[in-house]
C-alpha cells in the first residue's frame, strides 16, 4: 500500500521519533489489555481467547510435535510448495500470453470476452469443480493458486506492453530491428516493472486463495492446520496458524519489493499501482 | 513504415502506420472486433458441446454438456434445492455480503478518514492495522466459526474483515493525498479545521472513497463464497460444494456462473455509482 512518502506538513507538529513512540504505545496497551483480560483477571475464558503466553507455548509445541499429520514447518512447507507451483505456472503462462495479447490486437479481441467472463468467478468458486477434476491433491490446490494468480499476470503484462511509447518502436524499427528484437530490446525493458508488479500481486492473491482452498480440501498445509484447530477446539492452534500465514505472506512481499527495487530501478511511477485485485 | 517528419500531424502518422501494418499488428475496428469476439465465444461453446457429447472425450461427471447446465438452471429456479430455490440462495448470499460490506463501511470510513486527517490517529492505529492486514480474511474463517458457530454471524464477520481493509486504506489514501493547495486556500480564506474536513476534504476525496467501496464489495463477495464453502446452510457457495459432493455438475456450473455474474454486476454497478456521485473522477482504487 503506497501511502505517499510526504507527510502532511500543514498539520505536522512532531519529530521523527514520535510516530514510533505512539505506535509502540498503542501496541503495548493492546498487549497489556490482552494479558490483563486473559492471564491476570481471566475475564475472557481460555477457550475464547488464549493468553499470549499460551500462544507462544503452543507455537513451540507445534514446531516440535506433529499436529494433524505434521509439524508446523511441515504444514508450511506443503503450503509453500503448492503456492510456488501455482504461481510459477501462472507467471510462466500469463506473462507470454499477456505479451501476445498486447502485441497482436486481433488475439486480444478474441481472448478478452472469454477472459472477462471467467475473471469474475472468484478462485474459491473453482474449488468444488477442481476437487471433482483432480481429487483432493496438491494439483487441486496449485490449480486454485493458478486461477487466483493468472489474471493479474496477464493484465499487468498487457498494461506494461501497452505502455511502450510508439516513438521508441518507430525508432527501433527504422534502425532496422525485426519484431522479435523489438520485443526483447524495447518492449520487455519498458514492460518489466509492470510485469513485476503483476507478479507481486500474483503471489499475494495466490497465497490468499491457497489458504481458502486448504480450508476446504486437503490433508496438509497451513489452511488445513487452522481448520483442524477449529475441529479440535484449540483456539491457540488457530491463532498460531493465522500468524504464520500472515508472517510468511508479508515476508515474501517484502522480499519481492526489495527485489523489484534492486533489479528494476528504472520503473515509471505508475507501475507501482498496477492493476490489483478485481 | 512512416517517415515521421515533424510537419506531418500525429493522426496522419498513426493512420499511415495502420495502413502499413499487417492484420496481426493492427487494432481491429469496432465491427471486426465484434465479429472476432462472437467467433471466439462461439468456438469455445462449440468445443464444449463437442467434447461433452454422449460419445465425446469428456464424461459429464467432469464437465456436463451446455444443455444440462441450462436444464439445471431452469430446475433450480422453480424447484427448491437443499431447502431453497436458486433465488432464495442468492438472497441469502446477498444479504450477508451487503450486511458485512455496509458494516465495514460504517466502521472503516470514519476510521480511515480520521487516520488520513490526524497524524496522531495514524500513528496509533496504523501499526495495529498493519499487524492484522497480512492475515488473509479467509484465515479468519475457522476462528469465526469457533467463536460464532456455523450461523450467519460467522460469515458476516469474515465478510466484514475482508471489506474493512479496502474501506480504510482508500479513505486514508483519499484524505491524505489531497492537494495541499486546496487546504491552504481554505485556510487562507479563514476556514476552520472542521470546515476544511467537511467542505474540502470529504468532497475531494469522494471518488477514491467510492473506488474503495467498490474494491471492498469485490473482496466481500469473494470471501463470502469461500466462507459458504466451509460453513453455511444456504447460499451459492453452499450449493456449489454440495453439488460437487453429489456429483451434480450441472448445478455446480450454474452456481459458479451465478457467482461470477453477481460479481460482475457488483463491479459494474459500483462503476455506475462512481460516475453518478463523482462524474469528474477517474478510477483510482487502492486494492
Amino acid at each position: 500500500m503506497s501511502v505517499p512518502g510526504e507527510r502532511l506538513d500543514w498539520r505536522a507538529i512532531g519529530t521523527a521519533s514520535q510516530p514510533v513512540a505512539w505506535g509502540a504505545a498503542a501496541l503495548g496497551v493492546l498487549l497489556g489489555a490482552w494479558l490483563l483480560a486473559t492471564t491476570v483477571t481471566g475475564i475472557v475464558p481460555r477457550n475464547v481467547l488464549p493468553s499470549p503466553v499460551e500462544l507462544i507455548a503452543r507455537f513451540a509445541t507445534l514446531v516440535v510435535e506433529p499436529f494433524s499429520g505434521s509439524t508446523l514447518e511441515g504444514h508450511a512447507l506443503a503450503s509453500l510448495t503448492r503456492w510456488v507451483i501455482g504461481v510459477g505456472a501462472a507467471i510462466g503462462l500469463g506473462v507470454p500470453i499477456g505479451i501476445v495479447l498486447a502485441w497482436l490486437p486481433p488475439c486480444r479481441a478474441a481472448f478478452t470476452p472469454i477472459f472477462e467472463v471467467l475473471r469474475y468467478i472468484p478462485p474459491f468458486a473453482w474449488v468444488p469443480i477442481a476437487v471433482l477434476w483432480l481429487g483432493a491433491s496438491t494439483t487441486t490446490q496449485a490449480l486454485i493458486v493458478f486461477i487466483a494468480a493468472f489474471p493479474v499476470c496477464v493484465i499487468n503484462t498487457q498494461l506494461g506492453v501497452a505502455h511502450v511509447d510508439r516513438i521508441l518502436l518507430f525508432a527501433a524499427q527504422s534502425l532496422g530491428s525485426g519484431p522479435l528484437r523489438m520485443l526483447a530490446r524495447v518492449v520487455l525493458p519498458v514492460a518489466a516493472p509492470f510485469v513485476f508488479t503483476g507478479v507481486r500481486i500474483a503471489f499475494s492473491n495466490g497465497w490468499m486463495a491457497l489458504v481458502g482452498a486448504e480450508l476446504v480440501v486437503g490433508k496438509q498445509g497451513l489452511g488445513f492446520l487452522i481448520s483442524q484447530g477449529q475441529a479440535n477446539d484449540s483456539v491457540a492452534t488457530i491463532l498460531v496458524g493465522m500468524v504464520t500465514i500472515g508472517v510468511i505472506g508479508s515476508i515474501i512481499d517484502v522480499v519481492l519489493q526489495r527485489m523489484q527495487r534492486r533489479l528494476l530501478p528504472w520503473q515509471p511511477a505508475s507501475a507501482h499501482s498496477g492493476t490489483g485485485r478485481r | 513504415m512512416t517517415s515521421g517528419t515533424t510537419t506531418v500531424p500525429r493522426w496522419r502518422v498513426v493512420r499511415d502506420r495502420r495502413a502499413a501494418a499487417s492484420f496481426w499488428r493492427r487494432e481491429p475496428g469496432p465491427l471486426p472486433r465484434l465479429v472476432i469476439a462472437v467467433g471466439a465465444v462461439a468456438i469455445v461453446l462449440a468445443a464444449w458441446w463437442l467434447a461433452t457429447r454422449p460419445d465425446g472425450p469428456i464424461p459429464p461427471l467432469f464437465l456436463p454438456p451446455p444443455g444440462d447446465v441450462a436444464e439445471a438452471f431452469v430446475r433450480l429456479l422453480s424447484r427448491p434445492y437443499l431447502g431453497n430455490t436458486l433465488l432464495q440462495h442468492v438472497g441469502a448470499s446477498l444479504s450477508i455480503v451487503l450486511g458485512g460490506w455496509l458494516l465495514a463501511g460504517v466502521v472503516g470510513l470514519p476510521l480511515g478518514i480520521a487516520m488520513g486527517w490526524s497524524q496522531r490517529a495514524r500513528w496509533i492505529v496504523f501499526p495495529v492495522f498493519q499487524l492484522l492486514r497480512p492475515v488473509p480474511p479467509l484465515a479468519w474463517i475457522p476462528l469465526a466459526i469457533y467463536w460464532f458457530g456455523i450461523g450467519s454471524p460467522a460469515r458476516m464477520f469474515v465478510v466484514f474483515i475482508a471489506a474493512v481493509v479496502p474501506w480504510v486504506m482508500n479513505a486514508i489514501q483519499a484524505v491524505y493525498s489531497i492537494d495541499r493547495l486546496l487546504v491552504q486556500a481554505a485556510l487562507t480564506l479563514g476556514a476552520s479545521d472542521r470546515q476544511i474536513l467537511t467542505r474540502v476534504v470529504c468532497r475531494t476525496a469522494l471518488p477514491t472513497l467510492v473506488a474503495g467501496a467498490r474494491v471492498a464489495l469485490g473482496n466481500a463477495w469473494t470471501t463470502l463464497v469461500a466462507a459458504e464453502l466451509i460453513a453455511a446452510t444456504a447460499g451459492l457457495g453452499y450449493i456449489a460444494l454440495n453439488a460437487s459432493r453429489t456429483l451434480e455438475t450441472g448445478i455446480l456450473l450454474v452456481a459458479m456462473a451465478v457467482i461470477g455474474l453477481l460479481g460482475a454486476l457488483f463491479s459494474s454497478g459500483m462503476q455506475l455509482v462512481t460516475r453518478l456521485v463523482a462524474p469528474w473522477a477517474r478510477d483510482r482504487a487502492t486494492p
